[in-house]
C-alpha cells in the first residue's frame, strides 16, 4: 500500500526511529500495520486529507517520539519478514503487553507517557493505537516498590483527571507468535470492558468473558433463560449472586456487603435452589451460574 | 470556594444499568458533604460523576454558577483523593506532592511554594526527603492529601480515603482531615460505606441505596428522625431494631407482648389510619434500659427477654435477645453481670421510638 501511495504523493515518508521528528509541514496517518507515514502538507488538498482518513488513521504530532526501543517492538510484532542483515533484536526480560485506554481528549499521550515513565522510574515502552489507547509494555523486574495498576489507576486520576482501564496480558518468555499475541489481546481488550464495569481486567479474569463471547448469542440466551429461569430479569437477586461470588462464596462477608442480615441471605439462596434447583453455594454450580450471568450480559 | 448543584442527575450505563436516579442536591460552599450508603448504592458514581470522570447521562451539575457537564475533568478545578493512597514510589514526598503541578507545567518557584505550603499544613515539613516505603500508612495518607491540597481546588472530592487504613490510625485520620476541612474551608464531598465515619465527619450527610437517595441531614438529624427503614438500620452501631406487630387501641402488639404507645405518637398513627393495622417498631439499642427506675416508670412497655448472647464492650454491654421469636440488640450499661441463658426484664423507650408503614417502610409522621 505504501509503494501505491508513493506513487501518488511523492513526499511521503516512513517513519522510522526516534532520531525522525514528526515534522509538522507534514500530515501524519498510521497504517493497519501501526507503520506511521507523513505526506507533506503541501502536497495534500482537503480532499486528499478526507480520503486517506477513510483508510488510514490520523498520527497526531502531540505524540510523545517513539524511542528505539518502541521502534524495535514495532519490528518485532508488525513486520511480516525480518530485514534483511539486521539481527532480530529480542527482549532482555519476560514481558507483558498492557492495554490501556481512556476518554478522547482527556489527556495528552506525552503526559500520559510523563505520567507511566514516573510510575515505573525507566523508560517505558509505548505503542500507541490512537491518542486514547494503546499497550504499554512492561518487562518483569524485580522491584521492591512496584505498585498494582489498581493503585496506577487513582494516581493517574488524581494528577491527569482520566479515567483509565487496564487489560493486563499474561508474562511472556519468548516473542514467538508475537504478533498473534497482540492481535489477541487487542481483540479481548476491545471486548472485555462490555462485560465488566471493573477498571483492571487480567488475561485471567477475562477467561471466561472470552469463552462466552464466542458462543451463539441464541445459545447465550438460552443458557442464562434456562440456569436463571424467573431470575433472569430480577436485578436484585441477580446483583446479590454476583455479591455472593465477588466475596468467593462467603456468606457473612455478602451479608456484610450487602447490608443483609446473614439468615436473610441464607434463605434467598435456599429460595434460589428451591426456584432453580441450582445451589450456588457449591462450587460447580456457581462456576455455572456466574457463566449464565455473563451470557445474559 | 464554591457551591455546586446538581438537578435531576441521572446515570445510566452502557448495559442499561441505572447507577443514579434523579439525584437533586445543593452542596453548601464550605459544607464537609459525606455520601455514604452500601457498596453499589451509587456513591462513587456520584463523585466520579462531580469529577468529571463519568459522564452523566441526564441531568445538570453547576459549580457556582457554571453548569460543567462539559467541561473537562481538569478544568473544573478540583481535587481528588483515592481508595489506594498509592504514591509515586520512585519520588520522594516532596516530588510526589510536586508532581502533578509539573504536568500543568507550574513554574518552578509556584510548584515550590504549593509544596511547603502544604507540606506545613500537614506536618510533612521534615519528612520532604523521603520516599513512599520509609514512610507510616498515616504518612503516606497525609502525603496523598497534600497532593491534593497542592492544586489550590475550589472543591475536595474524597474518594473512601480512609478505608485501606487500619482501626486505629482511620480515626486519627478522621480527625486530621476534619482539622484540615476546618483550615483550609474548602468544600468537600467525602464517599464512604462506613457510617461511623459518616456521622463524625459530615455537615451533612447524603444516605443512599440503589441509585437513589434516601435522606439528606445533619447526622443528628439523620440519626434521630430517620425517614425509612433502610435509613434507621444503616446509620447506627448497633444498627436499630425493627419489630413487626399491629397497632390495637394504644397498644403496639406482637402476639402476646403489648407495648402502649405514647400519647404524642399514638395520635399520629391513628390519624394517618394505622389502628388495627401491621406496622413497624423501630427502636435503637441505647433505647431499651434495664435500669430499676425505668422499670419501674414504664411497666407497660417493659418485656421479659432471654438473653441469647451478652458481649461485654467494656462500659457497656450488648444484648442479644428475643422477644416473640423476633431477635433484637439493647445496649446497656455494664455494672451489672448478665451472661447468655440470662432472664432479663428490659423496658422500651417507646417515646424516642419510631413506627414505619409495612409496605413502603416510610417512617410515620
Amino acid at each position: 500500500m505504501i509503494d501505491q501511495l508513493r506513487k501518488i504523493y511523492s513526499t511521503l515518508q516512513v517513519y522510522k526511529d526516534s532520531s525522525d521528528e514528526l515534522g509538522i509541514d507534514y500530515k501524519w496517518f498510521t497504517t493497519d500495520n501501526h507503520e506511521v507515514i507523513g505526506i507533506r502538507n503541501d502536497e495534500l488538498t482537503s480532499k486528499d486529507i478526507s480520503l486517506l482518513t477513510a483508510f488510514l488513521s490520523p498520527y497526531n504530532v502531540k505524540f510523545p517520539n517513539p524511542t528505539d526501543v518502541e521502534g524495535k517492538w514495532r519490528k518485532l510484532i508488525f513486520s511480516t519478514e525480518p530485514i534483511e542483515g539486521e539481527k532480530e533484536w529480542k527482549p532482555s526480560n519476560p514481558f507483558r503487553f498492557v492495554y490501556f485506554s481512556f476518554n478522547k481528549d482527556q489527556v495528552e499521550p506525552i503526559l500520559f507517557k510523563d505520567a507511566i515513565e514516573a510510575l515505573f522510574d525507566k523508560q517505558v515502552s509505548i505503542l500507541w493505537h490512537n491518542e486514547h489507547e494503546g499497550f504499554i509494555i512492561e518487562q518483569q523486574m524485580v522491584d521492591e516498590d512496584s505498585i498494582s495498576y489498581d493503585q496506577i489507576i487513582d494516581i493517574l486520576m488524581s494528577d491527569l483527571y482520566v479515567k483509565i482501564n487496564f487489560f493486563v496480558g499474561p508474562y511472556k518468555k519468548d516473542v514467538n507468535d508475537l504478533s498473534l499475541h497482540y492481535k489477541s489481546l487487542t481483540n479481548v481488550a476491545n471486548q472485555v470492558f462490555q462485560y465488566t464495569n471493573k477498571s483492571v481486567v487480567t488475561y485471567v479474569d477475562a477467561i471466561p468473558f472470552i469463552l462466552t463471547k464466542q458462543t451463539d448469542e441464541g445459545l447465550r440466551l438460552d443458557i442464562s433463560k434456562t440456569i436463571l429461569h424467573e431470575y433472569i430479569y430480577d436485578e436484585e437477586t441477580i446483583k446479590m449472586i454476583e455479591t455472593f461470588f465477588e466475596c468467593n462464596l462467603n456468606l457473612s462477608e455478602t451479608a456484610k456487603v450487602l447490608h443483609l442480615h446473614r439468615n436473610s441471605l441464607q434463605y434467598r439462596l435456599d429460595r434460589f435452589v428451591d426456584k432453580t434447583g441450582i445451589d450456588i453455594r457449591q462450587f460447580h454450580n456457581a462456576m455455572t451460574v456466574s457463566l449464565a450471568l455473563l451470557a445474559r450480559k | 470556594m464554591a457551591e455546586l448543584k446538581l438537578v435531576n442527575v441521572k446515570k445510566v450505563y452502557d448495559n442499561k444499568v441505572v447507577s443514579v436516579e434523579d439525584f437533586n442536591l445543593e452542596i453548601r460552599d464550605k459544607e464537609f458533604l459525606v455520601l455514604v450508603g452500601p457498596s453499589g448504592c451509587g456513591k462513587s458514581t456520584t463523585l466520579r460523576m462531580i469529577a468529571g470522570l463519568e459522564e452523566i447521562s441526564s441531568g445538570d451539575l453547576y459549580i457556582g454558577d457554571k453548569r460543567v457537564n462539559d467541561v473537562p475533568p481538569k478544568d473544573r478545578n478540583i481535587a481528588m483523593v483515592f481508595q489506594n493512597y498509592a504514591l509515586y514510589p520512585h519520588m520522594d514526598v516532596y516530588n510526589n506532592m510536586a508532581f502533578g503541578l509539573k504536568l500543568r507545567k507550574f513554574k518552578k518557584d509556584e510548584i515550590k511554594k504549593r509544596v511547603d505550603n502544604a507540606a506545613k499544613i500537614l506536618g510533612l515539613e521534615n519528612l520532604l526527603n523521603r520516599k513512599p516505603k520509609a514512610l507510616s500508612g498515616g504518612q503516606r495518607q497525609r502525603v496523598a492529601l497534600g497532593r491534593a491540597i497542592v492544586r489550590d481546588a475550589e472543591v475536595f472530592l474524597m474518594d473512601e480515603p480512609l478505608s485501606n487504613l487500619d482501626a486505629k490510625l482511620r480515626v486519627q485520620m478522621r480527625a486530621e482531615i476534619q482539622k484540615l476541612h476546618s483550615r483550609l474551608q474548602t468544600t468537600t464531598i467525602y464517599v464512604t460505606h462506613d457510617q461511623t465515619e459518616a456521622m463524625t465527619m459530615a455537615t451533612r450527610l447524603v444516605v443512599m441505596k440503589d441509585g437513589i437517595i434516601q435522606q439528606v441531614g445533619a447526622p443528628k438529624e439523620v440519626y434521630d428522625e430517620p425517614d425509612n427503614v433502610f435509613v434507621g438500620g444503616f446509620i447506627g452501631s448497633p444498627a436499630m431494631n425493627f419489630l413487626n406487630g399491629k397497632l390495637i387501641g394504644n397498644y403496639f402488639i406482637m402476639d402476646d407482648v403489648k407495648l402502649l404507645v405514647p400519647d404524642g405518637r399514638l395520635k399520629i398513627l391513628k390519624e394517618r389510619g394505622y389502628d388495627g393495622k401491621d406496622i413497624i417498631l423501630g427502636i435503637r439499642p441505647e433505647d431499651i434500659n434495664d435500669e430499676q427506675v425505668f422499670l419501674d416508670f414504664s411497666p407497660e412497655t417493659k418485656v421479659n427477654a432471654s438473653v441469647e448472647v451478652a458481649e461485654l464492650m467494656g462500659a457497656e454491654i450488648i444484648l442479644y435477645s428475643q422477644v416473640n421469636n423476633q431477635s433484637f440488640v439493647a445496649r446497656i450499661d455494664s455494672r451489672f453481670n448478665i451472661t447468655a441463658g440470662d432472664t432479663i426484664d428490659l423496658a422500651f423507650d417507646l417515646s424516642k421510638a419510631h413506627f414505619f408503614d409495612k409496605e413502603t417502610e416510610l417512617r410515620i409522621k
